[in-house]
């Protein structure tokens, strides 16, 4: 229990550093932008003055660092800022541009509590179908290492590498929704306009877990005591699911959390595709709008959300295979 | 050629084990056919994108009122002058993806070698004198992959207007930290091997070792693998100019041809859907070459071949 | 029982080949007892771990039976339904303990997961306590609690331990150990045959007992066959074999093996002229490592503990000591690539801690070292002739006189000027050794420190080297420190020679002091442990008991030797022993053999 004590104490305390790192530039990055988000705020009407003024009560005009403080001590207490755009209510009402003053917006967390759920469902639809393809794909190829198969997964990898997402996220729409109306997307009005987006995602993901779990496997049969365990008298059904898959499961775990930053990239550019209302919409739309409260939540969920399944794999493949120190 | 057969003829016996990894990586990625497959795909494709707008009177930019969607060639309506047919300009597809190709290779090879330069650097410095160099690169590789880099690219690429000399730099500094880390932990590996131990005891300096020793050993591994990147990265180009920051029109690139295209894909399909079919066969070109290599490296290096 | 009589293994006329026809065995004919230890031996490429593979039915690809017959009590051993039903009768050891589990899981378990597999109706708290008992009679120190720990937490003579437990925990009726003492270190490796003697005495299985080893042959089978080339060239009892060998390969083999007692006798250190040219004084080196059950916890690893020693002008100095006795970090510190802790190494009287860089710069060129593996020590990339001439371009010698410095210095040891252009992907272990030492001959050093230098190599290289270092002493006036794991090696060539045992010196003494009237118990085990067929003054049944070296993290108090050394009396827990001078020229540290203050 120490260990898992400590384990946790100091990955979370690296947890936060990556956090803060996050979090400061991408701070930075936005406050280097030209534009004032004042004027943004406000409108092309407002004077100068009151530009100025609420400027000023933001704290536009402190250096950096002490706006990054600030903003940071904001985030401590569960304050994520105010988006400088979107309303109140219409939080789907894509860049409703409206002049009302600050206390009308919609704050950066309900934002996310809106959209969150939504993208944490298409992503966990998306690991299930990347899961179903990539799984037995991956086995049967790392257990056949050098046979027709695994040159067939070498293949369908290189087909489902090359696809650019958007592309594919267009045909789909247009052939399954449009044409076959099979199965609806763009927009949400239901669980069904996830599959879609989800099955976009995994054949981007697939590849990459295909080929770390064919090659693990396929190292993990060639090592010696796989094939002691046959003399010893152990079955083969044993031997690959207690060892082989035991020992090829750390490499693919580790890619699978160096991964979720990633995914999440892709999350992104799908849902502004299919027009699907979570983060990645969100943040899409605050790019371009420059709503810089509501891309810095992002930026920070996102972080978390990284490192947190990071702690979590790494703590599964220290249960597998107790050699590994974090 | 020939100048191989002599070598050949003159030693025969040593020439064979004298091979250096890096050929033996070379003709292993030779005997697979995929490289094969793929290298044609590139070959036919690139070439293309390099001879044909040299020698067609047609213009990437310029609009024909008259001749707006065309559907392709091989469909119904088409004419063998528009191959992929026309866009809601009149403009041809097949000129304006080939163009589109030339300005994706252009940024996306650029972008790589900017990242492999600058990783290579880092790496070999964090690697070898580790300390604040590596922790400081580490937390770096670290942050970079929590957060997906698109969305620092969006927000760079909204201020500063798209060219291609940014959306070069934004590609690479998406993908610098990536190599810092690999070059490093190679660097970390071959820095306790035996004959660098060898060279301190003979005096040599840091810089020699690291120049002379490290660097040729670690860097042509990892060049290979860069090659996937390229089309990593070339898809990257692509959303970018399909989200509207990337190259900005009227120059074309895959992004903004089918974005443009996106309105008009009831009526309309090719427009999107043929230049984006014509990305994913180079794409797969590139992919195909490039794990062919990232194999024959892998049977190389574990001593399979 | 039908096949009752039938022998317990049968080969007859087994060829096994590889894909493009070329033969690996060639039609053996072999019969193992059913109780008794057939001994087989061979070099290396022999084909002995095909061989002993194949006595399981296992023939790894793209291997592939040509010919004869494998059997087992009668039953063809190709057909794997064979295999299945006999496979839990035969326990198979290999060579290689460090990968014969899988790293993820416990030991013991591992081995009841075997145990159930192969009898089936055993519960598993039945098979736990079986096995914990029979890690108990391997002499596994605390068997329950290492029951529970990972392959990674053994060390290698454990592991192998475990290995034989795993074979035996099902009682099978045939045991094949695959040159099992090999990458052994030679006391461990003496512990293990000697538990395999005993084993011997207790279970009534047949045993194939493969190796390299004439020695370790001859003490453990009833009969031996020599294997050379893929054929059985000779077969007869092991002392005859030992003793008059008939076959070429099997001359060579007992040739080969060293001679300790007899033979020439051992070199004198030179009384002439005592300049030290490299003094060390009481350096220490400890690093610490990450204690991962402590939040910011560290180990200490206490890998030199205060070693001195003087090395003369023109001595051939040898320095011995098994795995993990800190002989790599001394090696380390001498070289200067590491500092000591503490302490401080003189090269001519200098202190090199005190040296400016220049004279630092300086004094590399009079000091080299040889690293150990061949195959490591030159850059892959840089065609030889550029490595060689590196020395001399990092110490500013000009191209003209690199040039020719470096065609000598290749003719000296021995390469041919074609060799210039070559990388060393291809060359051989020895000529590679050679490049290397080429490499630090240009630059003229006083001092060779020589770290395994020799290890990898086979012994007819071997030897071609030691003659050549015996050359270039004569003709350059040079000074060899020898680091080595081989005593007969080191007692071939060094007059003078250092034991070291968990990072300290427990014995200093001449050559002839050490291996004739060793004053440390630990010394004598050494000496008890060398594979020789010479009659030796020791056994290791007298001076060695079981049981590993203490781990360098947590030191016990006393001697550290303690543990495994039969003479051990109440002072050696409590108070670690000194370096004494027992006579003129000889220094031991132990309160056994110190003569009384």
């Amino acid at each position: 229990m120490a260990f898992l004590a400590t384990f946790l104490i100091r990955r979370l305390a690296q947890g936060v550093l990556i956090v803060l790192i996050v979090s400061f530039a991408i701070f930075t990055a936005l406050r280097l932008v030209p534009g004032d988000p004042a004027r943004l705020i406000l409108g092309p009407m407002a004077s100068d003055a009151v530009v100025e003024q609420t400027a000023r009560e933001m704290g536009l005009r402190d250096p950096i660092p002490v706006q990054y403080v600030h903003w940071l001590g904001q985030v401590l207490q569960g304050n994520l800022g105010t988006s400088f755009i979107k309303a109140k209510s219409g939080g789907e009402a894509a860049g409703g541009r409206d002049t009302s003053a600050l206390g009308d917006k919609a704050t950066v967390v309900a934002l996310l509590e809106q959209s969150l759920p939504m993208t944490l469902q298409l992503a966990a639809l998306a690991l299930v179908f990347a899961f179903l393809i990539s799984v037995p794909i991956g086995i049967v190829a790392g257990m056949n290492s050098g046979g027709w198969f695994d040159r067939f997964a070498v293949y369908l990898g290189s087909a489902f590498v090359s696809i650019p997402n958007f592309w594919l996220a267009i045909v789909l729409a247009l052939v399954v929704t449009a044409e076959l109306q099979w199965i609806p997307s763009i927009g949400y009005q239901g669980f069904s306009y996830t599959i879609l987006p989800a099955f976009v995602i995994a054949i981007e993901m697939s590849p990459i877990f295909m080929r770390s779990l064919t090659s693990s496997i396929a190292s993990a049969k060639q090592r010696n005591f796989v094939a002691l365990a046959d003399v010893r008298g152990l079955s083969k059904r044993r031997i690959f699911l207690r060892h082989i898959l035991r020992n090829a499961a750390v490499p693919v775990l580790n890619i699978f959390g160096v991964q979720i930053g990633a995914m999440l990239g892709g999350v992104l550019i799908v849902e502004y595709i299919f027009n699907y209302p979570g983060i990645g919409l969100l943040t899409v739309q605050a790019v371009l709008e420059r709503d810089f409260p509501v891309i810095q939540g992002v930026a920070l969920i996102s972080a978390c959300i990284f490192v947190v399944i990071n702690i979590l794999v790494d703590l599964i493949s220290t249960k597998i295979d107790p050699r590994l120190d974090f | 050629m020939p100048s191989d057969t002599v070598a050949t003829a003159v030693a025969p016996r040593v020439r064979v084990r004298m091979e250096t990894p890096g050929r033996r990586i070379w003709r292993a990625t030779h005997r697979q056919f995929e490289f094969k497959l793929g290298l044609f795909l590139l070959v036919v494709l690139v070439g293309a994108a390099l001879i044909y707008p040299h020698f067609t009177k047609l213009s990437p930019t310029r609009m024909h009122i008259m001749q707006r969607f065309w559907p392709p060639a091989f469909l119904p309506g088409g004419h063998w002058t528009h191959l992929l047919g026309t866009d809601q300009l009149g403009r041809d597809l097949f000129l304006r993806s080939l163009i589109g190709l030339q300005n994706a290779l252009m940024i996306s090879v650029s972008a790589v070698i900017i990242m492999f330069v600058v990783g290579a650097i880092v790496g070999l410095l964090a690697g070898f004198y580790g300390g604040i160099i590596d922790t400081v690169l580490m937390r770096i590789t670290d942050a970079q992959l929590a957060v997906p880099v698109i969305i620092l690219a969006i927000t760079i690429l909204t201020v500063h207007r798209p060219s291609p000399e940014s959306v070069t730099l934004v590609l690479a500094l998406s993908g610098w930290p990536g190599y810092a880390r690999v070059v490093r932990s190679v660097t970390l590996a071959e820095r306790q091997r035996e004959y660098v131990r060898g060279a301190k005891i003979l005096g040599a300096s840091p810089i020699r070792i690291m120049l002379q020793m490290i660097a040729p050993n670690v860097l042509p591994p990892i060049a290979f693998v860069a090659v996937l990147d390229i089309a990593r990265m070339m898809i990257f180009e692509a959303i970018l100019g399909f989200i509207g920051i990337g190259v900005q029109p009227p120059t074309p690139t895959f992004g903004n041809i089918i974005a443009d295209g996106r309105q008009y894909l009831i009526n309309a399909w090719w427009i999107s859907t043929m230049p984006g079919a014509f990305l994913f066969l180079t794409l797969l070109g590139i992919n195909l070459v490039g794990s062919s290599i990232e194999r024959a490296r892998n049977q190389v290096l574990e001593g399979r071949i | 029982m039908l096949h009752e009589t039938a022998p317990l293994l049968r080969l007859e006329g087994l060829s096994i080949s590889r894909p493009d026809g070329s033969a690996v065995l060639d039609g053996i004919d072999l019969t193992v007892p059913a109780d008794g230890v057939l001994g087989i031996l061979g070099e290396s490429g022999a084909g002995k771990t095909t061989l002993a593979k194949v006595m399981v039915g296992w023939v790894s690809d793209p291997l592939r039976i040509t010919g004869g017959s494998v059997r087992f009590r009668g039953e063809d051993l190709r057909s794997s339904d064979v295999q299945r039903k006999v496979r839990p009768r035969i326990g198979f050891i290999g060579a290689d303990p460090g990968n014969a589990f899988d790293p993820t899981l416990p030991v013991g378990v591992q081995i009841a997961e075997k145990l159930l597999a192969v009898a089936p109706g055993t519960d598993m708290a039945e098979a736990k306590k079986r096995v914990i008992a029979l890690l108990d009679a391997v002499r596994i120190p605390s068997a329950a609690r290492r029951f529970a720990e990972f392959p990674g937490q053994y060390s290698g003579g454990m592991l192998q331990r475990a290995v034989i437990v795993d074979a035996l925990i099902n009682e099978p009726d045939l045991l094949i150990c695959d040159n099992i003492i090999q990458p052994l270190d030679v006391t461990v490796a003496a512990q293990i045959v000697r538990l395999l003697k005993e084993l011997r005495a207790r279970t009534n299985a047949g045993i194939v007992f493969i190796t390299t080893s004439v020695p370790s042959v001859a003490e453990i089978a009833d009969e031996v066959a020599v294997l050379a080339a893929g054929r059985i060239v000779e077969r007869g009892l092991p002392m005859a074999i030992a003793r008059s060998p008939q076959h070429a390969v099997t001359q060579e083999l007992v040739a080969r093996t060293p001679r300790i007692w007899t033979g020439e006798p051992a070199p004198e250190p030179s009384t002439a002229e005592v300049t030290p040219i490299l003094q060390v004084s009481d350096i220490t080196k400890t690093y610490s490592v990450k204690d991962r059950s402590r939040f910011f916890g560290k180990q200490n690893v206490q890998a030199v503990r205060g070693v001195s020693f003087d090395v003369f002008q023109g001595d051939n100095f040898g320095l011995v000591g098994e795995s993990g006795c800190g002989k790599s970090t001394l090696s380390r510190l001498l070289s200067w690539v590491e500092e000591p802790d503490s302490g401080a190494i003189l090269f001519e009287g200098k202190n090199i801690a005190e040296m400016t860089g220049r004279e630092r710069f300086a004094m590399r060129r009079g000091f080299q070292l040889l690293l150990q593996d061949p195959y490591n020590c030159l850059p892959p990339h840089l065609p030889v002739g550029r490595t060689i001439s590196s020395s001399l371009t990092i110490h500013g010698v000009g191209r003209k006189e690199t040039a020719e410095r470096v065609r000598a210095a290749m003719a000296e040891v021995g390469l041919s000027p074609d060799d210039l252009h070559r990388l060393p992907i291809g060359m051989s272990a020895g000529q590679r050794q050679r490049v290397n030492i080429a490499r630090a001959l240009v630059l003229e050093p006083k001092l060779l420190i020589l770290d395994e230098t020799l290890s990898a190599l086979d012994p007819v290289e071997q030897g071609r080297l030691l003659n050549l270092f015996e050359r270039l002493q004569a003709k350059h006036g040079l000074t060899y420190l020898f680091i080595s794991h081989d005593l007969a090696m080191v007692r071939r060539v060094c007059t003078r020679i250092a034991v070291m045992y968990l990072g300290k010196m427990v014995e200093i003494a001449d050559t002839g002091g050490v291996f004739y009237d060793p004053g440390h118990p630990y010394t004598k085990a050494l000496l008890s442990a060398v594979p020789t067929l010479d009659e030796r003054p020791y056994r290791t049944e007298d001076v060695l008991l079981d049981g590993e070296p203490p781990s360098p993290i947590d030191l016990p108090p006393g001697c550290s030797f303690t543990a495994r050394c039969p003479e051990a009396m109440t002072t050696c827990r409590m108070k670690e022993p000194a370096l004494w001078s027992r006579q003129p020229g000889r220094l031991a540290a132990c309160h056994v053999t110190a003569p009384a203050p």
